[in-house]
């Protein structure tokens, strides 16, 4: 239950720290936004206004239309997408193996698996580029969609199986007796009742693919099979940096992430809580 | 319709044994409650009859037929979970469908039969609620509902009043007989209550560190239980045990302990063995002692009254023998009175002191 209080200083004291702290994250959104509107002259100027004087979209019309970027975009969609499908569907299996069977290595498996997440990532990138060029690999979808879907694995492993821990057994013991084999219950209790869980992990494998440079900087070498982010810093210092098109591109790039964010939130917030059992 | 046998079932997690040598036969459309305390593996061995739990040795037979090999769902069994198990993603009505929209029924058949469940368990209203919605009550009725819908051969219940307060409780427990009766179906049950299975079962199935105990009629754990555990654990309040020997006395027999000593019906057979008398507390008379007169009988202190409406408890101590009397709450003793006592010598249970077993 939620209760309504009338305001005190307490609670004004906090809102205004959660204000200030929103504005402190959205500011740089609204320079990068503002900065995409100027005019190609003015772009170095010092001026603060929002919308800046003679502000217009050109520059989202030259993205668009003088580089590759809805290439790009297009790249790192594909790439984002299998990423977070393969990720999120290897992790929902393996981490049901380790939350519900007791197997010789289950526990030297999961203390491995956070091992792994111990090792920085720049560490890891030069044997993941020798493994994925071994595989002849570079320059396609799939070496970037191996190299980012096994790099997200533990994480979500570890999200899931905790999660799985809390849905009691018998609900598909229930399912068993019910009908179903023990892939069934999976499908039809286990993945529903976990979908906070499993969004979570969406979420975390979608971002983590979405704005990955360095692993798809060694791995892509062709331009057009370039993310977004490799093509994006292209944009930057050839000759001069184009400040205007790159903060264009940048609030472009945002828009799937969003979406997929906002669609994401109602499973985090569903609040499918285990109510079924027990008193 | 279908009996459930089971052949020298044992059942071991690891090195520690939970079941050992399990030989049962549940007869068709009987009502047996497994009964025990807590951990003597009779959800276990519930389990194992379902087919959720492997057994590590015998056989299960359902309906004749050897069921060892098979999954849960082909057992053509359903059950009811101590913690209900309601699917909560899903409404009451898909919870009751859930087990009849896998198996492939046409819609009409599924809808006739969740209506017909839900009338009879009075959960019409609820069909289209989620399990969160529902007290624990309506919950304990979705799941049975969820269990009858399936008309399975046997239905196996996993102490499925322990969640529910005392009140309601004694409700279900109504209920779950009616529904016995009215759908005539083979009920396997298991409860720590003995006072469930008292007022539920056809036959008892009394167990006590995976072994099984005895097995009869409510009225024969009742009267003539098999041993010193099955004694204790059915009947409330507990039954008396003393410990004493048995002496001739001359054609007859007494039982002597330190300081008691009847005269016991039997002849002296047994003479000299050491043995527990057991007495129920309803068969021990107590009188208060006449005035000026001379006791008959055994004289008792009262330590301690318990009343418990129209009965009440006495705590009686002969010398340091301690026994329990339930009398009638009429007549008129209090702490610190002497009193006479009886035993009703026909309820004398005796039992060898080595074993537990009853003579
Ligand atoms: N999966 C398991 N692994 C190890 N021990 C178990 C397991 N399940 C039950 N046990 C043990 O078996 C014994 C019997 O358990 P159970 O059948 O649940 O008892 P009851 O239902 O009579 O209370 C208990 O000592 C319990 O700890
Ligand atoms: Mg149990």
């Amino acid at each position: 239950m939620v209760e309504r209080r009338a305001p005190n200083l307490r609670g004004l004291v906090i809102h205004g720290l959660i204000l200030f702290a929103c504005l402190v994250c959205v500011f740089p959104l609204l320079r990068i936004f503002s900065v995409s509107l100027r005019p190609g002259d003015r772009i170095i100027s010092t001026d603060l206004a929002l919308i800046p004087a003679g502000a217009s979209f050109a520059a989202y019309g030259k993205v668009l239309k003088q580089t590759n970027f809805l290439l790009w975009l297009w790249n790192s969609l594909v790439i984002t997408v299998t990423t977070s499908i393969i990720g999120v569907s290897l992790a929902s299996t393996a981490a049901y193996a380790f939350s519900r069977f007791r197997f010789p290595g289950s526990k030297l498996g999961l203390a491995l698996l956070l091992g792994t997440q111990m090792i920085p990532a720049g560490m890891l990138i030069l044997p993941l580029f020798l493994m994925i060029m071994r595989l002849h690999l570079t320059n396609t979808y799939l070496g970037m969609v191996i190299a980012y879907s096994v790099s997200s694995l533990p994480f979500s492993i570890w999200i899931l199986k905790g999660y799985y821990d809390t849905i009691p057994r018998s609900l598909e013991e229930a399912a068993l007796v019910d009908g179903t084999d023990h892939f069934g219950a999976f499908l039809r209790i286990v993945l529903p009742l976990s979908m906070p869980a499993l969004s979570i992990a969406f979420l975390f494998n979608f971002t983590q693919a979405w704005n990955e440079y360095l692993v798809a900087r060694v791995i892509l070498t062709n331009s057009l099979m370039y993310t977004w982010p490799l093509g994006l810093f292209g944009l930057q210092g050839q000759y001069l940096t184009q400040w205007g098109m790159f903060s264009a591109s940048a609030l472009l790039v945002t828009i799937p992430v969003l979406g997929v964010f906002l669609y994401s939130s109602k499973w985090l917030i569903s609040g499918l809580t285990l109510g079924g059992v027990k008193g | 319709m279908a009996s459930v046998t089971l052949h020298g079932i044992g059942k071991s997690f690891g090195d520690t044994e939970v079941l050992s040598q399990v030989d049962l036969e549940v007869a068709d459309r009987e009502f047996l409650v497994f009964v025990g305390p807590s951990g003597c593996g009779k959800s276990t061995l519930l389990r194992i009859i379902a087919g959720l739990e492997e057994a590590s040795g015998g056989d299960v037979l359902i309906g004749g037929q050897r069921v060892n090999d098979r999954s849960p769902r082909d057992r053509e069994i359903a059950m009811v979970f101590q913690d209900y198990a309601l699917y909560p993603h899903m409404t009451v009505e898909e919870n009751m469908s859930f087990g009849l929209r896998l198996r492939g029924l046409p819609q009409g058949e599924i809808r006739a039969r969740v209506s017909q469940a839900a009338g009879i368990l009075q959960i019409m209203p609820l069909l289209k609620r989620t399990p969160r919605q529902l007290s624990g009550g309506q919950r304990q009725r979705v799941a049975i509902g969820r269990a009858i819908v399936r008309k399975p051969k046997v239905f196996l219940f996993d102490e499925p009043l322990s969640n529910l307060d005392a009140k309601l409780r004694e409700e279900m427990r109504v209920e779950i007989a009616k529904l016995h009766q009215k759908l005539r179906t083979t009920v396997i049950y298991v409860t720590h209550d003995q006072i469930e299975a008292m007022t539920l079962a056809n036959r008892i199935a009394i167990l006590n560190k995976g072994r099984l105990q005895q097995v009869g009629a409510p009225e024969e754990v009742f009267g003539q239980p098999a041993n010193t555990f099955v004694a204790g654990f059915i009947g409330s309040p507990t039954m008396n045990f003393v410990d004493g020997a048995i002496e001739a006395n001359g054609t007859g027999a007494i039982f002597r302990a330190k300081t008691l000593c009847l005269n016991i019906p039997g002849d002296a057979a047994a003479h000299g063995a050491s043995v527990i008398l057991g007495i129920r507390p309803d068969h021990v008379w107590v009188s208060a002692l006449e005035e000026g007169q001379a006791a008959q009988g055994i004289v008792a202190d009262v330590e301690v009254v318990e009343l418990l409406g129209s009965k009440k408890n006495l705590h009686l101590l002969i010398g340091d023998t301690r026994l329990l009397a339930s009398v009638d709450a009429s007549i008129p003793v209090r702490a610190g009175d002497s009193v006479s006592v009886r035993l009703k010598t026909g309820a004398i249970r005796l039992f060898d002191k080595a074993s537990g077993n009853r003579l």
